[in-house]
């Protein structure tokens, strides 16, 4: 009994470590003044409602948006390629393939960025959302293939050669067969990617010139003092939205596993 | 049945890199023939099926279906269609959807399409059951909506790959009758890919057996059980004695042997065997085996034995016989009638056997 109160005491702690310092976030978002300190003034919506008429943020958010999208388009497109080669088919190389994919996984953002920002300014390419999407898409990847190729997994092959059996060509079996049963995959590995692009800050910080994405922003707020109720207002509302967008994902992560099982 | 073969293989080869997995396979099916091909695991029965439905390219050889030429012609393309071993059921589609895919693709109306999937569903035994999801479907019912869509195509022939598998003993009997008779009243030919001798057996109306990626006999199932061409096919089939023979030539047809415990006997001999140097192998089913207390009359040839095992299957009775003067016991099976025949281990006993039970099997290999 003493050991599992050890446990439990440390296990309070632990957690605490962990989530405290992130929901003291929304906690002084609310906060009637512009000190970021204990004893809270009072409450107020005023530093949500004043988001709405900043500019900057809004352009932004916009940008974050369209990298955030087309990242996701791009990086579940290719994992879903990629996922299906690697699940069905044996080719020279394959290994080696599926270790490079996850590489961004474990190389410092900061590294990738730097070598980035060299290699697009030496190919013509100047920072821009263009490069940061490409720098998202590096890094999406690895999600994308490794929800992909859990969703191939439980797919079996003879359903595509029923297909085929059946009449269709190639294209219409993936459209037919293929596309909608891995479909919560797609979806589960869309919304992930998103948010892997969303949320990322040393690549856009390097790689987005004078188009800012959203936490590209939120750290040249930072600099200014009373600006940051406004900040963490922002924050709060990203939080919110990265959580909501995974629950979802994994939910569909699992019916596409429980699915065609 | 009409004349032409609806299925023609021609020295049919696959090789998988160093792998030979289907060697010079030939052979003609008849229209509306159920034929099975039967053998172990990794014999190449599933290759040649799948290269029948056009999804493995032979690396050498022909399949003529119908008469054509099937060399440049996809799997898509064919007049082929398969029942899957796991079914391949689509999960996101309902039972209906299911069945009415290959229609669809095609560009058949809606009105026939609605009429042909009800008719197929209804001779499967799933009528009305259209709107069923894929997901909540039992075993057998998968198997009957895999069954359906292949047939709602109307193919020239049913490829089948262990369709019966996956389903439990009791399941498995059932539909081994109803695809028997689904088959004989649409006339179409089932080729069935199988482990399972007694599937096969009961199924078939020929059987092809397939070691190591060769067609070793090709047979009515009754001739393949009495004259099995050889020790692989005969130990495959069936339960049998094996029992070493000197052999002569006595005519034509016939070999004379001499067996171990049983003496001389003149029996049919296998044409197959070109070598045999003077020896038979010679194999004798155990139910072919009279067992009795007294030396039993009327048989071309008998030995005297002591019983070493007795083993009790229910509806017959095992009796391993030690016979004089042989190391090997031999198997006699004895309908069980209620004990009628009843051996203790160590009596004494005689076995009585017709010569036209005798099988020549050429040469031990």
């Amino acid at each position: 009994m003493k050991r599992a109160n050890g446990l439990l005491i440390y296990t309070t702690l632990y957690l605490a470590f962990l989530y405290l310092p992130v929901l003291l976030l929304p906690l002084f978002s609310f906060n009637d003044g512009t000190i970021v300190a204990f004893p809270i003034k009072g409450w107020t919506l005023e530093w949500y409602r004043q988001l709405g008429a900043q500019d900057t943020l809004l352009n932004s958010l916009v940008n974050s948006l369209i990298v955030g999208v087309t990242t996701a388009l791009l990086a579940t497109s290719m994992g879903l390629f990629a996922a299906r080669a690697y699940v069905r088919n044996r080719f020279p190389g394959k290994a080696a393939s599926e270790g490079l994919v996850m590489l961004p996984l474990v190389i410092p953002g900061i590294i990738v960025a730097s070598s980035m920002l060299v290699l697009f300014i030496s190919i013509g390419l100047k920072p821009s959302l263009t490069a940061v999407i490409l720098g998202h898409t590096f890094l999406a990847l690895p999600f994308s293939v490794s929800i992909m190729k859990s969703a191939f997994d439980d797919f079996d092959a003879s359903l595509e050669e029923a297909a085929y059996d059946l009449g269709s060509t190639v294209m219409e079996t993936f459209r037919r067969v293929t596309l909608p049963v891995v479909a919560p995959g797609i979806v589960s590995s869309f919304l992930v990617t998103f948010t892997v692009s969303f949320d990322e800050f040393v690549l856009a910080f390097f790689l987005a010139g004078n188009e800012p994405t959203l936490p590209v922003y939120i750290w040249s707020q930072l600099r200014f003092p009373a600006k940051l109720p406004n900040t963490l207002a922002l924050g709060s509302l990203l939080l919110l939205a990265s959580v909501l967008l995974l629950v979802i994902a994994e939910y569909f992560r699992r019916r596409s596993t429980s699915k065609s099982a | 049945m009409s004349d032409t073969p609806i299925i023609d293989l021609k020295n049919l080869d696959k090789r998988f890199g160093k792998f030979t997995a289907v060697s010079n396979v030939s052979l003609s099916l008849r229209q509306g023939e159920f034929f099975s091909l039967l053998g172990p695991s990794g014999c190449g029965k599933t290759t040649a099926l799948r290269m029948i439905a056009g999804f493995q390219e032979p690396t050498s050889g022909q399949v003529l279906i119908d008469g054509q030429d099937m060399s440049r012609i996809p799997a898509n393309k064919r007049p082929t269609n398969m029942v899957f071993q796991s079914y391949a059921i689509f999960p996101h589609l309902n039972v209906g959807d299911n069945v009415a895919y290959g229609l669809r693709g095609r560009g058949v109306s809606r009105a026939e399409i609605k009429q042909r999937v009800a008719e197929a569903l209804e001779m499967v035994e799933l009528g009305g059951l259209q709107s069923r999801r894929a997901t909540e479907l039992s075993g057998g019912q998968r198997q009957r909506v895999a069954l359906a869509r292949a047939l709602v195509m109307r193919p020239k022939v049913l490829l089948l790959d262990e369709p019966l598998s996956a389903l439990d003993k009791n399941l498995r009997e059932q539909m081994q009758f109803e695809m028997r008779h689904l088959q004989q009243s649409l006339g179409i030919t089932f080729v069935m890919v199988t482990h399972d001798q007694y599937e096969a057996m009961t199924m078939s109306d020929r059987i092809g057996v397939m070691f190591n990626g060769e067609l070793v006999q090709v047979d009515a199932p009754n001739v393949l059980y009495a004259r099995p061409r050889n020790r692989a096919v005969a130990n495959f089939i069936g339960g049998m004695n094996f029992l070493p023979a000197e052999a002569q030539e006595a005519n034509a047809s016939h070999l004379d042997v001499t067996m171990p415990g049983f003496g001389r006997m003149q029996i049919e001999q296998n044409p197959n065997v070109t070598d045999r140097g003077g020896q038979a192998l010679v194999g004798i089913r155990p139910e072919q085996l009279e067992i009795t207390s007294d030396r039993p009359a009327d048989y071309d040839a008998v030995a005297k034995g002591t019983v070493r095992d007795v083993a009790f299957y229910g509806e017959n009775v095992h009796y391993h016989v030690r016979l004089d003067g042989v190391d090997t016991p031999i198997a006699a099976s004895v309908p069980n009638y209620f004990h009628s025949i009843d051996f203790k281990p160590g009596d004494s006993v005689w076995l009585g056997v017709q010569s036209a039970s005798v099988i020549d099997l050429g040469r031990d290999s």
